[in-house]
């Protein structure tokens, strides 16, 4: 019930920011500049989704735009020696397909490692994370020499070609991150709310010590949500390495915050338990409709900051009136019944 | 001279539902040790909260030194010297002793802390405590019992003139409660007004000078210790002679169903929490376990249910060894459990009630990885109908319910993944009359369907309208096991507090 | 009592570092080597110092003026001879510059300047106004003098970026029929860029060139206006990195001009090698050195960070 009104209420928000841009802006709602800002949200909100399964959970992930930028370079690597590859007669078609599943497979090993150290090691999340952020920014730096890899576009004799589809292919006329955006949303929403995984998550976030009791493998169910925001992560740096078709180790550097902040105006609470995904999705275009309105108005970089903050806050504090609220509604009740 | 430094007159607290205390007067004397003896829910702790200043009485007042006080406060009750040991300890384990001792009154020269002094008073009052201890020592570094000497020694470093203390003694060895007792006498010699709460009965009618029962909120009885004993205080206690116990009928002898064999547990600081306990529960029987706070009961339900990783021992559920299993694999192979504290360890705070009860279940009732709407819904609706539960709907969150409610819903959430066995703490805890009836029904009901149920409680009545059998804790081991018909609350009460600290200190 | 504990500890490590001795060593300090520039100029620095015989400490503080001020400390603490700097901020790092000149350890400063003279002993730089002049200049004669162009800043508290962006615009607003449609930071970052360059080409695709504070920006510029279809317009940029330089050869980014950090960085130890062993550095304090422009013409002379036959 809370939880719908904290929806809307970050749907507003969003209808409001989209009337003031209309406004201001006659570039704004275009078909065009609209394909443009929510092929910019996908990389946030995908971010999000897997922060959200890991916040629901209780914990944090800090190390998604470390693993981000570590998925680019291990694919950058990958593509650019595959003159080594090709020596063994690697199909060309194939070799591309394995340099990304190789890429989403070290963002998953990452997550597993935070998912280890949370759950079986009960680091807190925030440390165990932060730790692996620097881990996986340290490794992406060591394993390009601090360079950039340049060109991902493959080539054709070396048959490694397609890798930039992914940033900049489209389907049916769709820009491909949109379309892995809808379908994650889709997935993810499905997950948390229609199945038992997903039930489990928010029974370990809102009350650890029940979902135990409650016969929850909870370990198992921490170790998941790491997973899962670790490969999500890792398909965001795809999708950035072929967007620029080029890989640079810095790539990433503070994503982690916008995507939490994305899964905050959602409503989702950060001590677990309460929100979902579809707030995390509004709660992304949010941002995202703010940073596009802002350049298009030609606001300075600085209000941009301010701005992007302020609205950040201003979003938790009716959270905490609204919580409040609702308290105060079920104490009603109950001295009612 | 007026002897009397406290009084609560015609005090009355009003809650949300209940009336904690219902026109109570009570006075605290210099000089005088005065017992506060009641079930759980009689209305001590409430009582004490409202001498303390914590807790304002919707009706009635407080009298200091023979005038009324104009309005309570915890500043003003501070002012007047009066103190309280909580049985669960204030302290900051990462602060040391002296800290601690100081803590919000912290002792300045020019503005910073005079450790030297600090260190100085802390000193003398470990001194008298028989504390041998550095000041500089951390808290959270010291054995429980120490610990708890530390906190009565912050009460003392005050000017005392009422110092209420809440079962003092739960974490203290033999030994110390020696030294505690002295103490008391001592501050009661130097004129402080004490009011003492303990479970244990023996060991109040030993410091006593007089004893006050509550019962309901009301108080129903008061007498000099000299002139009474244990069964004059379990009679008023809980309303009934302590000869007359009602039938319960008894249960055919079948195979057991849960044993417990050698279950011993350390906490991690080295005390043992339980020593060598076996039991059996047969199927259909209902076994309660009685014990004073402190005595192991949820200690020996967490270890049953593998919550305790560091319990040694063997159980088993039909036959079958749970040793190896964790938690989730337990509840799989049949057994649940309903935890004493409802809101830390059983419920999902803002979840709706529907899925509070389906939580254990969520995997089973899911077709092919996919949970729908109307897979949990009857299921929930069936078991929201045999236990009698009363909600707006199965959407409504589980906090709009009243706390009975609650209660059964956790019991269906149990029920939910048909349980052989059954383990119950403190299943009535913080639920009104009728709703304990209901529930009590529910639980025999069970029991004949064949569970074996394990209801730990700390109240006589719940144990007796229950049990088929009990099983007495005290300190970790099993100080005694009586048949239904046996099982008198002055046998009951006498095993709970036989044990040898108690026994050493008569000697 | 645990205070007394460190404050030991602390007098024995500083015992132990007076102990040291035998060679002497030269603390280079720069941001992080996350970014070639950075990583090649101090390896330069370090390699010419060994070449000297002195021992190496390369450390990086991330931008973080206090973390850089920690690193001054643990090399006057260790007793170095010279402190080769890349500095955090112009005036974050005054104190801390000063701090290691009263206890007699030189500052050489490289990259950037501080707002302040006679504290550090000599302030070498790549001319950052020159540099960004050429670029500007050749930036209008690939446009033809006419067209609309978009600035991207770098990190707007950075004071390169300032004189960067006025080095540009002191060439480019002297010609009218060349309008500035569009001015947006992307805090050096590729990926910024290439969102913002996106999301204005929306505003207006009417776009002949775009001219950025540094080399990382204007290939994600140069990514963006592929992906828009734009592959004609001019992109400039700044530095000269090799991947710039790459890029340029493949014929995507136009121009960008060459920062001689290598050179630079052997002269800053070369200087401080002079101070060391006669006095005085033999140059006046502050010492600009000019960038050099890199077009498709001449890309193939230059290497990481110098001319090739500079090496």
């Amino acid at each position: 019930m809370t939880l719908k009104l904290l929806q809307l209420r970050a749907l507003l928000v969003l209808l409001a920011l989209l009337a003031v841009f209309a406004a201001l802006s006659p570039a704004f709602l275009t078909t065009g500049n609209m394909t443009i800002l929510i092929k910019h949200v996908a990389i946030n909100a995908i971010l999000a989704i897997g922060m959200t399964f890991v916040i629901l959970s209780g914990g944090i992930d800090l190390s998604v735009g470390s693993v981000a930028g570590l998925a680019g370079i291990v694919a950058g690597a990958l593509l650019n020696k595959g003159l080594v590859l090709t020596k063994w007669g690697v199909v060309v078609y194939f070799h591309t397909w394995l340099v990304i599943l190789i890429a989403l497979a070290v963002g998953a090993l990452v997550g597993a490692m935070n998912g280890w150290l949370v759950s079986r090691i009960r680091v807190a999340p925030f440390i165990a994370t932060l730790g692996t952020l620097y881990v996986a920014r340290g490794a992406a730096l060591l394993l390009s020499g601090g360079a950039t890899y340049p060109d991902l576009a493959g080539r054709q004799e070396l048959g490694n070609t397609g890798f930039l589809q992914l940033g900049s292919g489209t389907v049916v006329g769709v820009p491909v991150p949109i379309v892995f955006m809808v379908i994650l949303a889709g997935l993810g929403l499905a997950i948390a709310l229609r199945t038992p995984f997903g039930r489990r998550v928010y029974a370990v976030g809102g009350n650890e010590r029940a979902a135990d009791l409650s016969g929850v493998r909870v370990k198992s169910v921490k170790l998941w949500v790491y997973v899962i925001s670790g490969f999500l992560a890792a398909l965001v740096g795809l999708m950035i390495a072929a967007q620029l078709a080029s890989a640079h180790p810095a790539t990433g550097e503070t994503f982690e915050l916008n995507a939490i902040a994305a899964v905050v105006l959602g409503g989702t609470s950060l001590s677990g338990g309460r929100g979902g995904i579809g707030g995390t999705i509004i709660g992304a275009f949010v941002i995202g409709v703010l940073a596009d309105g802002l350049i298009l108005l030609g606001v300075s970089e600085f209000w941009q900051i301010v701005i992007k903050g302020l609205v950040i806050v201003s979003a938790v504090v009716l959270d905490q009136l609204q919580d409040r609220q609702a308290q105060r509604a079920v104490a009603l009740l109950r001295s009612n019944s | 001279m007026n002897d009397c430094v406290l009084e609560a007159r015609g005090v009355s607290v009003q809650y949300p539902g209940t009336l904690a205390l219902s026109n109570v007067t009570y006075s605290l004397r210099r000089g005088q040790i005065g017992a506060l003896i009641g079930e759980n829910g009689a209305g001590k702790s409430t009582l004490v909260r409202v001498l303390a200043g914590i807790t304002q009485p919707t009706s009635g007042q407080l009298v200091c030194d023979g005038s009324p006080l104009p309005q309570s406060g915890v500043e003003m009750a501070a002012r007047l010297g009066i103190a309280i040991i909580h049985q669960e300890l204030n302290l900051c384990p990462n602060l040391t002793i002296e800290e601690n001792i100081f803590l919000g009154r912290e002792r300045t020269r020019w503005g910073l802390i005079d450790h030297r002094e600090q260190r100085r008073v802390t000193s003398q009052l470990l001194g008298r405590l028989n504390l041998a201890v550095d000041p500089s020592l951390r808290v959270g570094d010291l054995p429980l019992g120490q610990q708890q000497l530390v906190e009565i020694a912050k009460a003392l470093a005050g000017n005392v003139r009422v110092l209420m203390m809440d079962e003092p003694t739960s974490a203290l060895s033999a030994h110390e409660i020696v030294t505690l007792f002295r103490i008391v006498r001592e501050l009661a010699a130097s004129g402080v007004a004490i009011v003492y709460i303990s479970h244990r009965l023996e060991e109040l009618l030993e410091i006593a000078d007089t004893v006050t029962v509550l019962r309901d909120g009301r108080l129903v009885a008061e007498a000099p210790a000299s002139e009474v004993d244990v069964p004059w205080i379990v009679e008023q206690m809980t309303g009934r002679s302590a000869a007359s116990s009602q039938a319960a009928g008894e249960v055919a002898v079948t195979e057991p169903i849960l044993t417990v064999d050698g279950l011993t547990l350390f906490h991690p600081h080295g005390r043992a929490l339980l020593r060598d306990v076996s039991l059996q529960v047969r199927s259909g029987e209902i076994v309660g376990l009685y014990g004073l706070m402190g005595a192991g009961r949820t200690e020996l339900l967490e270890s049953i249910m593998g919550l305790r990783a560091a319990a040694q021992g063997s159980i088993a559920l039909g036959g079958k060894a749970l040793d190896k299993l964790d938690t989730s694999e337990r509840i799989a192979a049949g057994l649940a459990m309903v935890p004493e504290d409802r809101k830390t360890a059983a419920l999902f705070p803002g979840h709706s009630v529907l899925s509070n009860l389906t939580i254990s279940q969520v995997g089973a009732l899911a077709r092919r990885g996919w949970l729908s709407p109307t897979a949990e819904q009857v299921p929930g609706q069936q078991m929201c109908e045999r236990l009698t539960v009363k909600t707006p709907g199965l959407n409504a969150p589980i906090d709009s319910l009243s706390g009975g409610n609650q209660q059964k819903v956790v019991l269906g959430r149990c029920l939910m993944t048909a349980p052989r066995a059954l383990l119950l703490d403190e299943p009535t805890r913080g639920v009104d009359v009728g709703a304990k009836e209901e529930l009590h029904e529910k639980i025999r009901q069970l029991a004949k369907e064949g569970a074996g149920v394990l209801v730990a409680s700390s109240e006589l009545d719940e144990i007796r309208a229950l049990a088929h059998r009990v099983v007495v804790l005290s300190r970790g081991q099993v100080s005694g096991e009586f048949a239904h018909h046996a099982a008198s609350d002055e046998a009951l009460a006498c095993a709970a507090s036989a044990n040898g600290a108690i026994q050493e200190v008569r000697t | 009592m645990n205070y007394r504990w460190l404050g030991a500890l602390c007098l024995l490590t500083l015992l132990a570092s007076c102990g040291g001795g035998g060679k002497k060593s030269i603390a280079i300090i720069t941001p992080s080597h996350d970014n070639p520039f950075f990583k090649t100029e101090a390896e330069m620095a370090g390699a010419r110092a060994r070449e000297l015989g002195y021992e190496v400490t390369l450390n990086s503080h991330n931008d973080d003026a206090h973390q850089q001020d920690q690193l001054i400390d643990v090399a006057i603490a260790n007793r170095a001879a010279a402190i080769v700097l890349d500095n955090a901020g112009a005036d974050a790092s005054v104190a801390s510059i000063r701090k290691a000149k009263a206890a007699g350890v030189p500052v050489i400063l490289i990259d950037r300047e501080i707002n302040v003279n006679g504290v550090a002993a000599a302030q070498i730089v790549a001319n950052n106004y020159q540099g960004a002049s050429l670029a500007a200049q050749e930036f209008v004669r690939l446009l033809g003098e006419k067209g609309n162009y978009i600035e991207l800043v770098g990190r707007e508290s950075d004071t390169n970026a300032a004189i960067r962006t006025r080095g540009f615009h002191d060439v480019l607003d002297k010609y009218d029929t060349l309008k500035p449609v569009g001015r947006q930071s992307a805090n050096w970052s590729q990926t910024e860029a290439f969102q913002k360059i996106e999301t204005m080409l929306q505003a207006n695709r009417n776009i002949q060139g775009v001219i950025a504070g540094n080399d990382t920006m204007a290939l994600g510029a140069v990514a963006a206006l592929k992906n828009a279809g734009l592959s004609n317009v001019v992109v400039v940029g700044f530095d000269g990195s090799p991947d710039a330089i790459a890029s340029i050869r493949a014929g995507a980014l136009r121009a960008t001009v060459l920062q001689p950090a290598a050179t630079i960085a052997r002269m800053a130890v070369d200087q401080a090698h002079k101070l060391l062993t006669t006095g005085s550095t033999g140059a006046p304090e502050k010492q600009a050195i000019d960038c050099e422009l890199v077009v498709a013409g001449n890309a193939d002379q230059f290497g990481v960070f110098a001319r090739k036959e500079s090496k």
